[in-house]
């Protein structure tokens, strides 16, 4: 009988701190190579196209319908980008090695929300007022929403302000994760990396204090941001998709973006890492583990996207009132059924099928597959939500107001400037993310190097492990 | 009155800053004149260094309190402003607020811990003492301020401790 411990010490191979401050922050940190520049200018190219389709969309403004390729855009920018920072949060607060080099791309996917933030000012000009009906109705009739009697554009108002505050809750919490990164860009980098280095860390040199603090910061702001995308999970699709829809009523539609917010952050961060590994020379930094743990949090959220999505869907099915047949042909049997299977097909079965193999999911290359997927489902997903809310412009107006949405809308399918817009607008997200990673390291050094401090490879008889201590 | 001065001691391990700090607390230095820098957290104590009290949550909390209370001077005044009363429900309408409250209290308090994170952390910092900057590369920097007549004491404790080198500043 084994009575005492089976580990043996084993050699380190990973790289040094010192390594690890040259290569991300000294003079092993290499320009940007000529692919990745080329890259740089499609997405940048993918931008432009994304603002000229928003000038057509205004030019050519055919109605309210017209916009919903531009809302499911925004709610498929803000499920991706918003979902991705929870991925530093959780495991940070749960002290999880593992999580450490995926940390910084999943907090740099701020900069994609707040550029959504910005990008939602141009829908607020075609969301209706919550006096749509008046002008035909009488000044005591509002359409449906949760803001009851408060100002007509109270629901422009708030959406816009809770997307500023997750983006300001976002990128603080970017900087300050940053922040002993900048400190060692301001100590080893050159040229305007270090300048910029010197404005940003100005005065970081690594006290106790100055560490207790960073740390407290961090868990205090993530709470907050967490808090933070609840609530803009809970405003966002209501405002823009599900009070738009007369009849349409369900309590588990604002968990079931939050989940998917969840699901497709996940996804981002795999394909992140995936990238830096395969293209930004971190293989030594980042790989298996981290693939292998998001790997199974990947699937535990596909899976739970099923029981949200019967959740919901039941609800419906079994009441079988007017307006409940209305909005399953809406959502899922009527102009959207490409969508909704799309969606059934590529953020549940394909995943699910995907991960649920042991081999594939501990593999560098079968995580970053089930992201794919996941990610386009998700766009036919926001696509089956909100190009069919935005399409569904009532003609009868007093039946609307009595929740019945009178005639199914047409199938809307999307020009070329829509097109441009759901191609360019997250790429401008993805270019900005680029950008400050010519900047913040990919990889965040002082969590590497803490992770060194803390962990070390031993045999636990014959096989490898790694031994990591938790100090309080 | 004497000026104050900053003396480095640079060390390539944690054991020698260590050692450092207990050679500067055992000549009568006083807590809080000497610090150590490193560039990655290390448990609190590790170093027996002194550590301060912190007023993280009190930024966050005044942000919130003074967002909650914006918010609810703002709803129950409009409401009590223009009383209107909508399908039965009362003035005052609780659950219609708490949407509003929910939102200013969170901006108050993020916007808050965003001043908090540059007042209590003095940044930018312009008096920055001595420093080298191997810091961030893992090597322990061991930093004490004090006046010219103990700096000579302080780099002789500092180089008994194991120095790879000593700055002042």
């Amino acid at each position: 009988m084994a009575t005492s411990s089976l580990i043996t010490d084993a050699p380190d191979n990973r790289p040094s701190n010192i390594e690890a401050t040259a290569t991300f922050a000294g003079e092993g940190r290499t320009a940007a190579s000529r692919g990745l520049k080329m890259f740089m200018w499609i997405l940048a190219a993918a931008g432009v196209l994304g603002l000229v389709g928003i000038a057509f969309r205004f030019i050519d403004d055919g109605g309210r319908q017209e916009w919903g390729y531009y809302a499911a855009t925004l709610a498929f920018m803000l499920t991706m980008f918003g979902g991705a920072p929870m991925v530093a949060i959780a495991p940070t607060i749960a002290k999880a090695n593992w999580a450490r080099p995926a940390a910084r791309i999943a907090s740099l996917a701020s900069i994609g929300t707040a550029l959504t933030a910005l990008l939602m000012i141009p829908l607020l000009f075609k969301l209706p007022a919550l006096t749509e009906f008046s002008e035909v109705l009488g000044d005591d009739v509002r359409r449906r929403s949760v803001w009851f009697d408060s100002p007509n554009y109270a629901p422009h108002f708030w959406n816009i302000l809770i997307l500023l505050t997750l983006s300001l809750a976002g990128l603080a919490l970017a900087y300050l994760m940053a922040l002993p990164d900048l400190a060692a860009i301001r100590d080893h980098g050159n040229g305007w990396k270090q300048r910029w280095g010197e404005r940003l860390a100005r005065g970081f040199h690594g006290r106790p204090q100055q560490w207790t603090w960073l740390n407290m910061r961090i868990g205090v702001m993530g709470a907050f941001y967490f808090a933070l995308l609840l609530y803009a999970n809970f405003t966002f699709p209501i405002d823009l998709a599900l009070s738009l829809v007369p009849g349409w009523k369900d309590a588990i539609f604002p968990f079931y973006n939050t989940l998917g917010s969840f699901q497709a952050g996940i996804a981002f961060t795999i394909l992140g890492i995936w990238a830096a590994r395969r293209w930004g020379g971190v293989a030594r930094y980042v790989g298996h583990e981290q693939m292998w743990s998001l790997g199974k949090l990947l699937l535990a959220t596909t899976l739970l996207w099923f029981y949200f999505f019967y959740s919901s869907f039941i609800v419906f099915w079994y009441g079988r009132s007017v307006p409940d047949l209305a909005t399953i042909k809406l959502l899922v049997s009527g102009p959207y059924i490409y969508a909704f299977w799309g969606t059934f097909l590529l953020l549940f079965i394909a995943p699910w099928w995907v991960m649920i193999w042991n081999k594939v999911r501990d593999s560098v290359w079968g995580p970053p597959i089930a992201a794919v997927l996941v990610l386009t489902g998700l766009a036919l997903d926001r696509i089956r939500i909100y190009v069919a809310s935005w399409s569904a412009v009532p003609d009868n107006l007093e039946l609307a107001t009595t929740g019945v949405l009178e005639k199914m809308p047409e199938t809307v399918w999307p020009d070329v400037f829509d097109i441009f817009i759901m191609i360019g607008l997250p790429a401008s997200g993805l270019l900005g993310i680029l950008l400050a990673v010519r900047l913040i390291p990919v990889i965040s050094i002082w969590e590497i190097q803490q992770s060194r401090l803390i962990s070390k490879p031993v045999r636990f008889l014959r096989g490898h492990a790694l031994l990591v201590g938790k100090p309080d | 009155m004497a000026a104050s001065n900053s003396v480095l001691g640079l060390y390539d391990s944690p054991d020698a800053g260590a050692n450092a700090m207990d050679g500067l607390r055992s000549a009568g230095f006083a807590l809080g004149t000497f610090d150590v820098l490193t560039g990655t957290p290390y448990p609190e104590g590790a170093f027996g260094e002194h550590v301060p009290q912190h007023r993280l949550f009190r930024f966050p909390f005044f942000g919130a309190m003074v967002g909650i209370t914006l918010a609810i001077l703002f709803t129950a005044g409009t409401q009590l402003a223009y009383p209107v009363i909508t399908g039965g429900k009362p003035i005052l309408a609780v659950f219609a607020m708490l949407i509003i409250a929910y939102e200013l209290t969170m901006l108050g308090a993020v916007v808050a811990t965003v001043v908090g994170i540059i007042f209590e952390s003095r940044l930018p910092n312009l008096n920055l003492g001595a420093y080298d900057t191997r810091i961030t590369e893992g090597y322990i920097g061991v930093v004490v301020e004090c006046e010219d007549d103990r700096i000579e004491e302080a780099r002789g404790v500092l180089q008994t401790a194991g120095a790879l080198e000593i700055k002042t500043a």
